[in-house]
């Protein structure tokens, strides 16, 4: 009788439920749109859907760069096929939260959860913005209850960060079906939390779900904190304020008073350090650009007078007044395609497209764009030269617009602003029928071919937005495809990128810092360059 | 009543060819980052925006007639769950907040009328001027900083879950932000209403009789005074509601200004044409109120 009340009370510490006190308050800046995997596209929705789903695989927490690990699967998948099946297993006895759907009875995860997930993104219906991800899935079977084996219409080494992509985690039919146009507001997944209250563009209260299945670090159950408070606040100074109050724990998005709280040095001031108050700091893995519409009549096509064109914009273009003044120091340089934190970044590359307006002016004179009596610069064949570069009306693509005018005027080049709404631009572009615009694209995996397919030809009208088709990149990017991530793949890399640089397609511009500022009493957070919810491997220290 | 349907009329044709003309095809925006040509295509026809304008004008009063406007395309929520959810929010701050300035501005437009062109009445004028010439959004940010955050009187921001939490919590600073801002323009146009009514002859007749100042201003120049005063208050709620998007979003208060905003930046025509219509009829229905109001206070209105 002892050994049984031994054995339950070992067996209640193994499952000690998540501290219902310890709740993480943290802040959204924009509202999400739901919490339906396959209709979402905006971060904060697929933040609150990394903390409620589980996709087959994740990252590891503390592993940089970002490193998959199993998460529902039992392992890594295994690629068979030279990269053209990927086998699964899912781990057994991994169970959906409890809820209305299924009648009061368990539910269990499985293979078919994921082929319906996976479906649903296919599905026209839905309208998935991911549903590229999934394009390449010529089709999947479920051999048996746990097993799943995708086949892929191409070989494709990147597929397992698709299976890790925190939208594809599983959800259940039942669920979906029972709530129908409601499932937005009615997540049901196997992850460490589950939706408690939920005030649509207003405030999100995760709970930790209570039938998690055991995760273990260090010793301690996950997650070890009881909830998550969201507060949907949009302007800066209302978040800045509320978190120097001590009102909210973490503070992910300050990045308009960052000046405010870090130091030239990118250290935090010593005033709030002095508070215990911690600054986590790290590149986001993303690139931004300009970029040439390289089947303009103007600057595009491969002919040296244009090449010629389009580098010495480029080198008359201040990238570093960009990051001072608009950016307020708060962004890198960009030198490579893929940015830190992604596999195939390469730190040691360099652009070899630097600041000299006296070079760009040079440049021009040689390839005959002579200025004319109106002190402009004129085409090789005497037409007038007018670059006309697109942005949105928004205040922040105004001082982008004012730094591309200095920036061409120190060239003698005239510059046209063409104004439009951000939907009609992306049209615009995707017909390539833009001449020249800034562009901005963050990791969907943290892989290089992310980035990469950015400028492959077959993607002109989707990704491609500088309508790029050189028959010698696309030749190395097909190669890339058929390659695990390794050194033979960023040679293939870093040659693409250097005849990215001598067409000048594009001029990288930079990547943005996450500042990320937390309370004394968070411990454990680390942003990872992919996870967005770290929330399940917070603790919160409570007040004695 | 029958100006109604020419009067909706207009709004809805005008908010049609404005949202087809300047609003964007939402398609590129719904479609995600990569998206070829045929999947937008298959967005546009799942949102009926392939379909010939005076198609898609005729299911828009389809809409109308029936009050039902669909879901939002970016949320999938209901657009009628969307007003539902949001009206609460949103008259939980503006009700008191019209009431509140109404009383004040009514007292203090009284004062001045009755002392025009003492010090009193210069100065409340001088500050009115100065207080209308300064931004809402100074009055926010300011408020926000000194009462908020420095003495922590009230919450920064957010919304709680019940009506005294909200009331006597988080609506408490937007309601104060609300009724400054509005006091100094209100102040200055029912002083001149007053003004007008203190000149009548029913007034020196009031006086002459012997009645006391107290009750010559509060019962007969107040009265006389109220119809401008209630045109004006009326007026403003159908806008206040839509256009209080400053205050919601600066305080996170959940209501229906905010919703608009969200809708606009998402190109999201069912929430956009929804609220339209409903402002106009709003507009409409209260300036019809007015109308039975103006009869209620002064027989001698004839309503036609």
């Amino acid at each position: 009788m002892r050994l049984l009340f031994l054995l339950l009370g070992l067996s209640a510490v193994g499952a000690q439920a998540a501290d219902p006190a310890k709740i993480l308050r943290i802040t959204f800046q924009a509202a999400e749109t739901g919490f339906d995997p396959v209709k979402v596209s905006d971060y904060y929705s697929g933040t609150v859907i990394e903390a409620i789903f589980d996709p087959l695989l994740t990252y590891d927490y503390l592993a940089r760069p970002a490193k998959l690990i199993p998460n529902t699967a039992t392992a890594l998948p295994q690629i068979g096929d030279g990269g053209k099946t990927y086998t699964v297993k899912v781990k057994p006895g991994i169970y959906f939260a409890d809820d209305a759907a299924f009648k009061g009875s368990k539910r269990e995860l499985t293979a078919l959860d994921y082929v319906y997930s996976i479906r649903r993104f296919l599905d026209p219906k839905n309208r998935s913005p991911y549903a590229f991800l999934f394009e390449g899935i010529a089709g999947i079977e479920t051999p048996e209850r746990y097993t799943l084996v995708i086949r892929l219409k191409q070989p494709d080494y990147n597929f397992a960060h698709v299976l890790a992509f925190s939208l594809s985690g599983a959800v259940a039919r039942e669920a979906i079906e029972a709530y129908g146009d409601e499932s937005a507001a009615r997540p049901v997944g196997t992850g460490p939390f589950r939706l408690k209250r939920y005030v649509r563009s207003s405030k999100i209260v995760l709970e930790a779900n209570p039938g998690y299945r055991e995760v273990m670090r260090d010793g301690k159950r996950l997650p070890l904190i009881g909830g998550v408070e969201i507060s949907i606040m949009e302007e800066t100074q209302g978040r800045w304020l509320a978190f120097q109050r001590g009102d909210t724990d973490i503070e992910y998005q300050l990045a308009e008073v960052a000046p405010t709280f870090i130091t030239a040095e990118g250290k935090l001031k010593p005033e709030l350090a002095r508070r215990g108050i911690r600054l986590e700091r790290s590149i986001d893995p993303e690139i931004i650009y300009l970029y040439f519409n390289m089947q303009d009549r103007t600057v595009g096509g491969l002919g040296k007078e244009k090449i010629a064109l389009r580098r010495a914009i480029a080198m008359a273009y201040k990238v570093e007044d960009q990051i001072r003044i608009i950016r307020k120091g708060q962004s890198i340089r960009a030198h490579y395609p893929i940015p830190p934190g992604v596999a195939g970044h390469d730190p040691d590359y360099r652009s070899s497209i630097a600041h000299d307006p006296r070079a760009a002016n040079a440049l021009l004179d040689k390839f005959g764009y002579r200025k004319g009596a109106d002190g402009h610069r004129r085409m090789p064949n005497g037409d007038p030269l007018v670059i006309r570069y697109s942005s949105t009306p928004s205040e922040r693509d105004r001082q982008f617009d004012e730094l591309m005018k200095r920036s061409l005027d120190s060239i003698s080049v005239r510059l046209e602003i063409h104004k439009d709404r951000f939907p009609e631009l992306i049209k615009l572009e995707n017909q390539c029928r833009l001449m020249m615009r800034g562009a901005a694209w963050i990791a969907d995996y943290p892989d290089g071919d992310n980035f990469m397919q950015l400028l492959y030809g077959p993607n002109t009208g989707q990704s491609n937005n500088a309508c790029y088709r050189s028959p010698e990149y696309d030749q190395r990017y097909e190669k890339s495809r058929l390659l695990p991530h390794g050194p033979e793949r960023d040679r293939l890399y870093r040659e693409m990128a250097r005849l990215m640089e001598t067409h000048t397609v594009w001029l990288l511009t930079d990547s943005r810092y996450r500042n990320v500022l937390m309370q004394p009493r968070v411990k454990g957070f680390m942003k990872h360059p992919v996870l967005h919810a770290e929330w399940l491997y917070i603790d919160i220290e409570l007040l004695r | 009543m029958w100006q109604f349907i020419p009067t909706l009329l207009g709004v809805v044709l005008l908010v049609f060819f404005l949202f087809n003309w300047v609003g964007g095809d939402p398609a590129y925006i719904l479609a995600g980052k990569i998206a070829n040509p045929e999947r937008i295509e298959e967005i546009r026809r799942s949102l009926g925006i392939d379909q010939p304008y005076w198609v898609q004008l005729w299911i828009f009063i389809k809409q109308i007639a029936v009050a039902d406007f669909g879901a939002s395309w970016s949320t999938n929520e209901r657009v009628a769950q969307i007003f539902a959810t949001r009206l609460g929010p949103s008259l939980t701050v503006l009700l008191p907040l019209l009431i509140i300035s109404t009383v004040l501005a009514l007292a203090a437009a009284m004062l001045v009328a009755y002392y025009r062109g003492s010090l009193t009445d210069r100065a409340i004028m001088i500050g009115c001027t100065v207080g209308q010439s300064i931004s809402i959004l100074v009055y926010i940010l300011v408020f926000q900083y000194l009462l908020a955050y420095q003495l922590g009187w009230f919450p920064v921001q957010g919304w709680g879950g019940t009506l005294a939490e909200n009331l006597l919590g988080y609506a408490a600073l937007p309601i104060l932000v609300g009724v400054v801002v509005s006091l100094a323009p209100d102040i200055r146009l029912y002083r001149s209403f007053f003004l007008e009514e203190i000149n009548q002859d029913y007034v020196r007749t009031a006086r002459a009789k012997g009645l006391g100042e107290g009750r010559v201003m509060w019962l007969h120049v107040l009265r006389n005074a109220s119809i401008p005063v209630i045109t004006n208050v009326m007026t403003q709620i159908p806008g206040l509601l839509a256009g209080a998007f400053l205050i919601e979003r600066f305080f996170s208060i959940p209501g229906i200004g905010r919703e608009v905003i969200l809708a606009v930046e998402r190109s999201d025509f069912p929430v956009i044409k929804a609220v339209s219509v409903y402002v106009a009829v709003a507009t409409m229905i209260i300036n019809l109120a007015a109308d039975l109001v103006y009869r209620a206070l002064d027989p001698r209105v004839q309503l036609k």
